[in-house]
C-alpha cells in the first residue's frame, strides 16, 4: 500500500473533485482494484433531464 | 392466456429475430475527465448544431407546414452537451402529435419527450437539455414577451442557468433557393423561405441575446425515434413506469422490414433470459428470450406495463 503524500497537482484535483461533488453532485470515480482516485464523471442525472423536460413552458 | 408457446418459424418472427436477437452494443462508458476545476459554466458564446440536427429542424419544419395542422406552431426540445461556453446540439425531441397547439401557442407532449430522452441517453449519459426551438406563424424572428415570461423561469432547470432558444419562421426570401442553407447574420440560418433565429437567455437576464450558430458534422441521435414517435406517445406513461420500476430496461428500434416499432427489453434474473415487447403502430407483442431462443407469448394486453407484469407473474408461478 502506497501512503505517499499527494503532490500539488493531485491535491488540487482531489479538492476540485470534492468541491464538485458537494456543490454540483458530480460523481467521484474510484479504481475498484486499488481504491485510487480516478477522476470525475460528466454524467447528467436522470432527474435533472426529466425535470427540465417537464417544466418546459408553453411557447407563444 | 399467458402460456408461453414456442413460436413457429414464420416469416414475421424471422424478421423480428434479426432485430430482437442481434448483438447489443454495450452502452458507452462514461467519459472520464481529469479532475480539474469543477465546470464553471460561462455565458454561451455560440450554439453548435450537428448537420443531422440541422436537417431535422428544417426538414420537419417544412413537413409540418405541409400537414393539416401546418398553421399551428410546433417545436422541438434540444438535447446535447453543455460545454463551458458553448452548447452542442446532438438530438431533437419533437413536440409530438399529442401537443397542445394553435396558431398562437404550442405546448409539447412532455411525457413522450421524457421517454425519448431516456432512450437517447442510453448511449451517452452526458446528454442534457439545452433549450427549445419553436415556430412563429408570422415574421416575428424573436421570442415574444409571453415566451420570456415562461423561459426566464425555466432556464433555472438548464445546466449553467442558460438556455438556447430557436425561433422558426417561414418569411424568408429564398435568395439561394432551397439548394443549401445560408447565414445572413451570425445567429440566423435560412433555407428557402424557412429561417431559424437563435438566442440565449440566462437566468436573471432582462431579455434574450442573439446567439451565433455554427454547424459541425454529426448525427441527430433521436432522429430514428421520430419514425415511431406516435408509438412512444401512445405508451409513454406505461414505458416510463416500467423504466423506473424495473432494473436494466433498455429500448431499441425494431428494424424488421415488415414491422416498424419500438422494442422494450426487460432482463430477468436468470442468465441469458429476458422479456421483450414489440410496440408497433397497431399491436403489442410479447416475447421471452431464453438462451438465444425467441419464444412468443400469448398475451393480448395492450397496456405494456400490465402485460409485462402478468408475464412475470406467470413465469414466477411454480411449473
Amino acid at each position: 500500500m502506497d501512503f505517499r503524500p499527494l503532490n500539488d497537482t493531485e491535491r488540487r484535483q482531489l479538492i476540485s473533485a470534492l468541491r464538485g461533488n458537494a456543490e454540483n453532485d458530480r460523481v467521484i470515480l474510484m479504481d475498484r482494484r486499488d481504491t485510487t482516485f480516478l477522476g470525475t464523471s460528466e454524467e447528467v442525472p436522470d432527474e435533472e433531464v426529466i425535470n427540465a423536460i417537464r417544466s418546459v413552458p408553453c411557447h407563444y | 392466456m399467458l402460456q408461453v408457446l414456442v413460436s413457429t418459424a414464420n416469416q414475421l418472427l424471422a424478421d423480428l429475430n434479426r432485430s430482437l436477437l442481434r448483438e447489443r452494443k454495450p452502452a458507452a462508458r462514461p467519459r472520464l475527465v481529469p479532475a480539474g476545476p469543477a465546470a464553471r459554466y460561462q455565458p454561451l458564446q455560440r450554439v453548435l448544431l450537428t448537420d443531422g440536427v440541422g436537417r431535422t429542424l428544417f426538414e420537419e419544419y417544412a413537413a409540418h407546414r405541409a400537414q393539416a395542422r401546418g398553421e399551428e406552431e410546433t417545436g422541438w426540445v434540444l438535447m446535447g452537451l453543455r460545454e463551458v461556453n458553448e452548447a452542442i446540439v446532438l438530438a431533437t425531441l419533437p413536440a409530438g402529435a399529442e401537443r397542445d397547439a394553435s396558431v398562437a401557442h404550442v405546448r409539447f407532449n412532455s411525457r413522450a419527450q421524457e421517454v425519448g430522452s431516456r432512450i437517447v441517453r442510453q448511449s451517452d449519459r452526458r446528454l442534457t437539455i439545452l433549450g427549445v426551438v419553436h415556430t412563429h406563424p408570422g415574421s416575428l424572428r424573436h421570442p415574444s414577451d409571453a415566451d420570456y415570461r415562461g423561459d426566464h423561469q425555466w432556464v433555472r432547470h438548464v445546466r449553467g442557468g442558460e438556455g438556447v432558444f430557436g425561433i422558426g419562421t417561414a418569411d424568408g426570401e429564398p435568395a439561394n433557393g432551397a439548394l443549401f442553407a445560408w447565414q445572413p447574420r451570425p445567429h440566423v440560418q435560412c433555407l428557402g423561405e424557412l429561417s431559424l433565429s437563435w438566442y440565449a437567455l440566462r437566468h436573471g437576464d432582462p431579455g434574450y441575446r442573439p446567439l451565433p450558430v455554427g454547424l459541425t458534422i454529426g448525427p441527430d441521435l433521436a432522429r430514428a425515434l421520430h419514425s415511431v414517435w406516435t408509438v412512444i406517445e401512445r405508451h409513454a406513461d406505461q414505458l416510463d413506469r416500467l423504466y423506473r420500476q424495473q432494473a436494466g430496461v433498455t429500448f431499441h428500434l425494431a428494424e424488421a422490414n415488415a414491422t416498424r416499432g419500438l422494442i422494450v427489453n426487460i432482463p430477468l434474473a436468470e442468465p441469458n433470459t429476458a422479456l421483450r415487447v414489440l410496440l408497433a403502430e397497431d399491436e403489442v407483442r410479447y416475447y421471452l428470450v431464453r438462451d438465444g431462443e425467441l419464444l412468443a407469448a400469448e398475451c393480448q394486453e395492450d397496456r405494456v406495463d400490465r402485460g409485462v407484469y402478468l408475464l412475470l407473474a406467470e413465469l414466477a408461478a411454480p411449473s
